[in-house]
Formats: C-alpha cells, structure tokens, sequence
C-alpha cells in the first residue's frame, strides 16, 4: 500500500518526460482547435457579445454540474493500492463540487434567469464528455484520468488569464459576473508540483503513459466540441 | 523600452526622417560584403534568394532590385513574401536547389527597412497619437533596421556551417492575425488598405498602420515550443546536444510556467546555450537570423562539430521555422 503524500520528484524518469511532452503537445493541440470553435474565434477577433457570454455560462453549467460527480465517481474507483492518489482526487472533489453555484450567480449577475440556466439541458458536445468521464471514471484504478484533469485544469487557467478580462472588455459586464472564469486562476506551483507528481507517480509503463495521453486527447476533443455546440444549438 | 530590454537600435533613416539606406542598398551592400569575404565571383552565382518583409517597391520583387544592384547576370531569382520567417523559406529553397544539383551556389539576401513605417507623420495621417491603441504603437518600440546574406555552396569551403535540416510549422488555418498591415484600425470594418477608394483615405482609417495584436503573443511562444516538441517527438531535433540555440526571442519570453514545463519534461536547452543580438540590434524581422548569425560566427562562438538551432517564429500569422546547423571544417 501507498501511503506516501504525492510530491513534486526531483525530475521525471524518461518516460515520464515524454509523456509530459505528449501532454504539451495534447494541450497546444487542444488551444488549437479551441481557436477555431467559432466562439472562442470571436473572443479572438473582438466580436463576442454579452448575448455571446450568457449563451457559454449556460452550455458550461451542465457539464460544471456534471464534473463533480464524475470526480467523485473516479477517486471511489481507486484501491488500497492507490491510496495516495484517491487523496489527491478526493481534495478535488471537494474544491470542485459547488463550482457550478458561482456559474449560475453569474449567469443572474449578467440579466439572466436562474430558472432558465437551472433548466439548461446538456448540448451534444456536453452529453459526450460527460459519458466519456463518467465511463472512465468507474473502471477500476482509472489513472488515465490524469489525462482529463491535465486539459479541464489548464482550461480552467486559460479562461482566468486570456477569457476572464476579454469578456469583461468586449460585452461590460463587471468582476461580478466573471467569477466563475477567474474561480481557476491556479497558477501557483504547487499545482504544477502536484502534477508532475502525478504524473512520476501514473506513468510507470509504457501502457498507462499511452492511455494518460488518450484520455486527455479525448476530453479535448469533446470540450471543443461542447464549445462548438454553443453556435449549432438555439 | 525597460520592458522589452533593447538598449539600441539602428534605423535607415534621419532625424528628420528622410530615407538614408533604401532597402535595396542595404541589402546590397549585405550581399556584397558577404561576396568579398568569399573567392567566388558574384557573377558565378546560380542563384539569388531575397526575403524582406516589405520592399522599396510594391512590385516587381524584391529580389529583382537586388539583383539589379548586384548585377548578378541571368540569375534563378527567388524572392519569399512573408515576415520573420521568409529568410528561412529563402535559406531552404536556396538549400533545396544546390541539393537537387541546379546550383553550386546561392546567396541568400535578407534586408529589413521598418522604420519607415513607423515615421511620426504616419501616425499623424492615422489621426494622431490619441486616435492610437497600444496594439498599433508596440512595434515603435522593437523594431530596427538591417541587412544581412549568407552564401550558400554545395561544397565545404574552410570553416563554414553546414545545414543539417530547415522545417516550419504553419499555424494560420487555426489562429487569427497577429501582425499586420493592411486593416483599418476599426475592427469592424472588414476592408483591407487597396479597397478604400484612395490610398489617403485607407492611411487616415488606419489601414497602412503596422500593427501587433499584444494580446495574441503569448500564443507564439507557445507554438514555438509546441514545433520544438514536434521535432522532438519526430526523433529529428535532439535538444540535449544543441551546443547553440539562437532564437529571434530572448529567453525572457520563455521564463515562468512553460519554462519549468520544458526542464521537467527534458525539452529545454539550457540558458547559457543561448545566444541573441536583440538587445543591441533591435527586432530586424526578416535579416534578423542573418544578423544573429553574423554576430554569432565573428564573435568565433562556433567550435568545429557544434551543433546551432535557429529558431525563427513569426507573429504574423504565427509561422514557426527551425533551422538546425553544424560548424564544420577548419
């Protein structure tokens, strides 16, 4: 049994420096098509609007709902032998939980209806990641969901430095009703340490390295597919 | 100026802000000391190779004038259209063709005059400093003039550099513009500069202003890591034996979270592998490399089997080029 705390190592075995290459490149690849997803392009090009705002806080809440519970569900499927990583997800689990609470407060703070964004269904893009997590979730040990924390983290950060004062630039909406963008500001090192950490502490075969990759190639895929849906759906 | 670290620079022009240098006779004169400092005769060259980013004259190309003032005869002409990474794509045509046996020789000429558009009087005609964003006023501030040429032959002459690999990596299908000229500072107006009815009209909307989207930099730093993990991931770029990384960035565009990505996951080339001019030549776009590269071989940096990564990463519409040499020969 583990019982140790997982801690940032020294440095990365070799495998474990190339699967974190392989994640930057998953990462950069997702950016990529984030830029493209005609949202987002707007963001870019100076052209998103308030109504543009309300409309990604209510496709986001669904998921941000959602992503407690699949959090949940994959520290319960860890063993005895995986103590040290149940501990990490767990601590998540708990930060991450009422998140989409600050979601809803600002969707109201911008002029919209509590009910409406209450009764939001799941686009398609959010009906797959959500099936996808949630699968992975319950399989026994699923480690590969470092995978999954490595692209919803860092888009966490990506929303709080690049999305955050943009959207406040482009439609005036105050501090108010940005919360839940700046809510994942989570530059400090020690999320990077603990990262790495995971990372030494997953990526001792070749195997489980591949399905780390997988997996965040896959929630990048989804979630720019979430994001996409925002312009297909009414 | 403290913020972007550059303590001088050099402009083609005068205090008054008349032309000194076309860019032509800078590049010229470029190409010429290049030719002295080699037996062969310019007139022997097979091929000329020129990349600027904007020329004297808006057609015919660039090259055209170059050789016109070389008076290289019969020459295969090439002239790159771009920004920063032109001078690669020139390199590696130049290279390509001495490889598939055309040449045995070609001179690559790059030249930049940017301080022309950056005179007083172009803001003015753009509504003055008030009517101006930070976005269109950045550039003032980085950029130089320069020129710079290397000749390229199928055979090894003493000591010279040998290329190894030239690849780039293109990124303008997914991301917006970064730098540019040729909008109207309205965002909204969809017009480019040759749309307006007269050229006055497209220079007081703001069209012929050089502009950078600030905001989108730090996207080009990230594609310059992304292609760098491409080469590697490839098995073609072995970061650990780069004795030289000279980079059209400093290191200061490379601190914080991605620079501890790149020592954790072993991609990273230490700091004192790096070699730049930015600070006392400015950004020179396109002749950049050439000048670094220059300053780098007089400097007598380079010991024989050294390995030098160039990196060049165009804003633009962000391009990234890689350009990976070995010092050979006495």
């Amino acid at each position: 049994m583990t019982t140790s705390e997982i801690k940032r190592p020294a440095a990365l075995s070799e495998l474990g420096q190339a699967t974190l290459r392989r994640l930057v490149r998953a990462w950069f690849d997702f950016e990529r098509r984030l830029a493209i997803v005609p949202i987002v392009r707007r963001l870019d090009l100076g052209t998103f609007t308030r109504d543009d705002y309300q409309r990604l806080l209510l496709n986001l809440r669904p998921q941000v709902v959602e992503g407690s519970r699949w959090i949940s569900r994959c520290a319960s499927s860890f063993d005895r032998e995986h103590t040290d990583i149940r501990s990490v997800v767990l601590r998540h689990a708990h930060d991450e939980h009422r998140d989409y609470e600050i979601l809803e407060t600002d969707y109201v703070a911008t002029g919209g209806n509590l009910e409406t964004i209450r009764e939001q269904p799941r686009n398609i893009g959010s009906e797959a990641l959500n099936a996808f997590l949630m699968h992975r979730a319950g399989e026994p040990n699923p480690a590969g969901l470092l995978g999954a924390m490595w692209i919803i983290e860092g888009l966490g950060e990506k929303m709080a430095a690049n999305w955050a004062d943009r959207v406040e630039e482009l439609t005036g909406v105050d501090a108010g009703c940005t919360r839940f963008l700046r809510y994942h500001a989570n530059n400090d090192d020690s999320h990077m340490d603990k990262l790495y950490g995971l990372i030494d502490r997953v990526c001792t075969n070749q195997g489980a390295a591949d399905d780390v990759v997988l997996t965040a190639t896959v929630v990048g895929r989804l979630y720019a597919m979430q994001l996409e849906e925002i312009d297909v759906e009414p | 100026m403290k913020a972007n670290g550059i303590q001088t620079r050099h402009y083609a022009i005068d205090r008054a802000q008349r032309t000194t240098h076309s860019n032509v006779e800078m590049a010229v004169s470029a190409a010429k000391q290049c030719m002295d400092d080699s037996p062969v005769p310019v007139k022997s060259v097979g091929m000329l190779s020129c990349a600027t980013t904007q020329g004297d004259m808006v057609v015919p190309g660039f090259g055209s004038m170059v050789q016109a003032g070389l008076r290289v005869p019969a020459v295969e002409l090439l002239t790159t259209h771009g920004i920063c990474s032109s001078t690669v794509m020139a390199i590696k045509a130049a290279a390509n063709s001495l490889r598939l046996g055309e040449h045995r020789s070609a001179l690559v000429v790059a030249s930049e005059l940017a301080s022309r558009l950056l005179k007083s009087t172009r803001y003015e005609a753009a509504g003055g400093f008030a009517a101006m964003d930070f976005n269109s006023e950045f550039l003032r501030w980085m950029l130089s003039d320069g020129s710079g040429a290397c000749l390229l032959e199928s055979v090894p002459r003493g000591r010279c550099l040998r290329i190894d690999w030239i690849r780039s990596f293109s990124h303008a299908d997914a991301f917006p513009v970064c730098m540019g000229i040729g909008t109207p500072t309205d965002a909204q107006d969809a017009r480019t500069w040759q749309d307006f009815p007269t050229y006055a009209q497209a220079e007081a909307a703001g069209a012929l202003l050089i502009r950078q989207d600030v905001r989108l930099l730090e996207q080009m730093v990230k594609l310059g890591v992304d292609g760098a993990l491409r080469l590697i991931e490839e098995g073609v770029l072995k970061n650990q034996d780069i004795d030289h990384f000279l980079c059209h960035y400093s290191s200061h565009h490379f601190r914080g979270k991605i620079a501890d990505l790149l020592v954790m996951s072993g991609a990273n080339i230490p700091e004192d592998r790096w070699f730049t001019n930015l600070y006392t030549r400015g950004n020179t776009g396109a002749a950049s490399i050439l000048i670094m590269l220059d300053e780098f071989l007089r400097d007598g940096r380079a010991a024989a089997g050294d390995k030098i990564l160039c990196m060049v990463p165009e804003s633009g519409r962000f391009n990234t080029a890689y350009m990976h040499l070995t010092a050979v020969g006495q």
